[in-house]
């Protein structure tokens, strides 16, 4: 069974042909199980975001699997297949899985170490697992990224520090309020970095959004969005006086926040005011930050914190590839071991044949034996087989490459005539010459 | 030997595993700090056990075992945090005073000399209360200076080492308050608990010179009341004025420098009736 891979991501695909090619946006599952439908992808995973889409197969014929997938790629989404092979990667055995891991570790992500991926590459399991189009390899192999990101996201920092605007924004909001849950938020002017921080603000639980645009259209989309309330234009001191977050984005050439009126409502608060200001030109006079209990971050500020997040991720790089490197040699070593089983198998089913046989031959010759004896001779006999096949076994498993393992397994095939049906070999008879089986046909 | 020994080493032990902890901020070594808190309290609740058990009333009158015992109550004050917030970045902070303060009897173990009028529940009640409190005044007084160290942080926009390791200003004001309350309650007990002894041990011992004299003029008594006060406006400030955050933080620091500030003098350079050497 072979591990193969046929995909296109961010790396080799322009945005319009991932966004016909997108399974995302419909239903995943379905698409699994169409998929599995085709011999060599029976057993399949479908993996796709905004970035990429890729099929992870574990078939027994790599290249049947390509034609038959990129035939899928085509039907599913009604494109000829000239369309995008020119855009698409494949890779087979080790690579597919080193591939697999980097993803989940977020390594080859747009954003390297952003935090969806790994969740994302569940969800593509699950997919497949719910609608039984996965086996046994590839729920191994699943499983196994899901370790390599954790430990990826446990032991570098690769995905520590926010790298786009509105998550820094969110970060420090939660590094002032801890917890966001009961926190107000007030967003001042519907832009684009104002609606994505809404958003984030949203996910992260917060209390409540108020949102106030001089285009009272404007503030109804977002409210609609992010489930929040519409504040009219000159409400905006008053709800100044309610918020523990501000938003500022307006096109306002003058500023919309004075220091009179953050020192206004501050006066009486204990908790700090926490002031983001993404708009340019400003709309919050600078001097607010000197006010001692509000905190004011605008979009330099911000851009300066991703800026230093993102090259403190790229020195994680390393780090992280030398775990995704770790990982894919266990993982490697795992399945050469699962490979010697048949081999392993087939050897103890023959120790244990002439075992039984050599009892039955002795058997008229024990007649005197009491049952008690005769069962210790059995057992006598069977620890002997399995000390015998200790250290076999243990070598068997623990072989260091693929290509070590097909010559032992074919040294031990022959040398105790393991395959069934096999005569028995005489001088130049050319049946002990068969092809060795594939260690990987299990 | 000294027993002070084998939980000074184990503080030290947590000290630097609570530092690993802050550096790298792995959650199991985080849980290992932890646990070798938790088994240096233990192990130094049995060494002040056995002193009890030695002159029969909890050893600290005199000023090595004294110190000795309020280092395992701002352990297990620390740890009492540390469990209600989940937050373990603050070991770092209050390991190494624990570490400082058991550096004391380690290095100068005292002797104690049985004195029969302290041989009462209550004594043992009014001590460990009224250290607990100190303690927990102590860690308030940390959390506040941390407080605002973060909160000067993200002020001056310097997002770097300190900002991301130390807690948010909402949990460092959450344990801050919740020391302050803690604090205060044991306080409040105490002195109660001190106040209806020294009635009955009055009664007891009527010859007794120092316990005659006691009244709320002793300085040590007094300063006890002021603190009282001084925590009590804490506590009301935070509920009715809304003062927590950066002012909550304030208080508890500069309040605890003022307690600390009268204990030196009154130990010191002021009379007072209320010693039992």
């Amino acid at each position: 069974m072979h591990f193969f891979l046929l995909g296109l991501s961010h790396k080799t695909a322009p945005v319009d042909l991932r966004e016909r090619l997108d399974f995302a946006s419909r239903d995943l599952g379905a698409a699994v199980e169409a998929l599995a439908t085709r011999p060599s992808a029976a057993e399949s995973v479908v993996l796709s975001t905004c970035n990429r889409s890729e099929i992870y197969v574990a078939s027994s014929d790599p290249e049947r699997a390509r034609e038959e997938i990129t035939a899928f790629l085509s039907e599913y989404h009604a494109l000829p297949a000239s369309s995008f092979t020119p855009h698409v990667f494949t890779h087979d055995d080790e690579a597919a899985v080193r591939h697999l891991f980097r993803v989940a570790a977020g390594l080859d992500s747009l954003v390297v170490g952003e935090p969806q991926i790994l969740g994302q590459v569940k969800e593509a399991y699950h997919a497949a697992a719910d609608r039984r189009c996965t086996g046994p390899m590839l729920t191994k192999l699943f499983h196994w990224s899901f370790v390599v990101g954790k430990r990826v996201r446990a032991e570098t920092g690769l995905g520590e520090g926010a790298v786009s605007i509105s998550f820094a924004a969110v970060a420090l909001a939660r590094k002032i309020f801890g917890r966001l849950d009961g926190r107000r938020a007030l967003i001042v002017g519907a832009g684009e970095i104002s609606t994505l921080t809404a958003q984030h603000l949203r996910r992260q639980g917060v209390g409540t959004i108020a949102i106030t645009s001089r285009t009272a259209a404007h503030a109804e989309t977002l409210a609609a969005e992010v489930d929040g309330a519409v504040v009219p234009w000159d409400g905006l001191g008053e709800a100044l006086g309610r918020a523990d977050i501000v938003v500022t984005a307006t096109g306002s050439q003058r500023p919309i926040l004075t220091r009179a009126q953050v020192e206004a409502v501050t006066r009486r608060r204990g908790d700090p005011l926490f002031i983001i200001d993404v708009a340019v030109p400003r709309d919050v006079e600078a001097s607010v930050g000197e006010i001692e209990q509000a905190f004011l971050y605008n979009v330099d500020d911000l851009q300066a914190i991703v800026h230093e997040n993102l090259s403190r991720r790229s020195s994680e790089v390393e780090r992280a590839e030398a775990i995704v490197s770790e990982e894919l040699a266990r993982f490697l070593a795992w399945r050469r071991s699962r490979a010697a089983v048949p081999t392993v198998v087939a050897l103890r089913q023959r120790f244990d044949r002439i075992r039984r046989a050599e009892l039955q031959r002795l058997e008229a010759k024990l007649t005197h034996l009491t049952p008690e004896d005769r069962a210790r001779v059995d057992e006598v006999t069977r620890l002997i087989v399995e000390k015998l096949l200790i250290e076999p076994t243990e070598q068997l498993k623990d072989l260091p490459d693929e290509e070590t393992q097909i010559a032992y397994t074919e040294a031990i095939n022959r040398v105790f005539r393991l395959r069934e049906g096999e005569p028995s070999p005489m001088p130049g008879d050319s049946a002990a010459e068969a092809t060795p089986a594939d260690p990987h046909d299990t | 030997m000294n027993a002070n020994v084998l939980p000074f080493a184990v503080y030290v032990v947590a000290a630097v595993v609570y530092a690993v902890y802050f550096a790298r901020r792995e959650p199991a070594v985080g849980r290992a700090a932890t646990t070798i808190l938790l088994l240096g309290t233990l192990a130094h609740t049995f060494v002040i056990g056995m002193q009890t058990m030695e002159v029969r009333y909890a050893p600290v009158s005199n000023f090595s075992w004294a110190v000795s015992s309020f280092v395992c109550l701002l352990a297990l004050s620390y740890l009492y945090l540390e469990l209600t917030t989940d937050e373990r970045a603050m070991g770092v902070f209050i390991l190494p005073i624990a570490v400082g303060l058991q550096a004391v009897p380690v290095l100068h173990p005292g002797d104690e000399a049985a004195n029969p009028l302290l041989d009462s529940p209550w004594f043992w009640v009014h001590m460990a209360s009224l250290m607990f409190a100190y303690a927990t005044f102590a860690i308030a007084a940390v959390l506040g200076l941390i407080y605002m160290l973060q909160f000067t942080e993200i002020k001056k926009k310097h997002l770097g080492y300190l900002y991301t390791r130390l807690p948010s200003l909402h949990v460092l004001d959450a344990m801050n308050s919740r020391a302050v309350v803690v604090g205060w309650a044991c306080l409040t007990f105490g002195l109660a608990v001190g106040v209806f002894w020294a009635v009955e041990a009055r009664a007891l011992a009527p010859d007794n010179a120092n316990l005659q004299a006691m009244s709320l003029g002793d300085p040590k008594v007094f300063i006890a009341l002021l603190t009282w006060t001084l925590y009590s406006f804490s506590l009301f400030a935070r509920r009715v004025l809304g003062w927590h955050g950066r002012r909550g933080a304030w208080l508890s620091a500069v309040g605890f420098a003022i307690v600390l500030l009268n204990f030196l003098a009154v130990s010191n350079f002021l009379q007072t009736s209320h010693t039992f050497q």
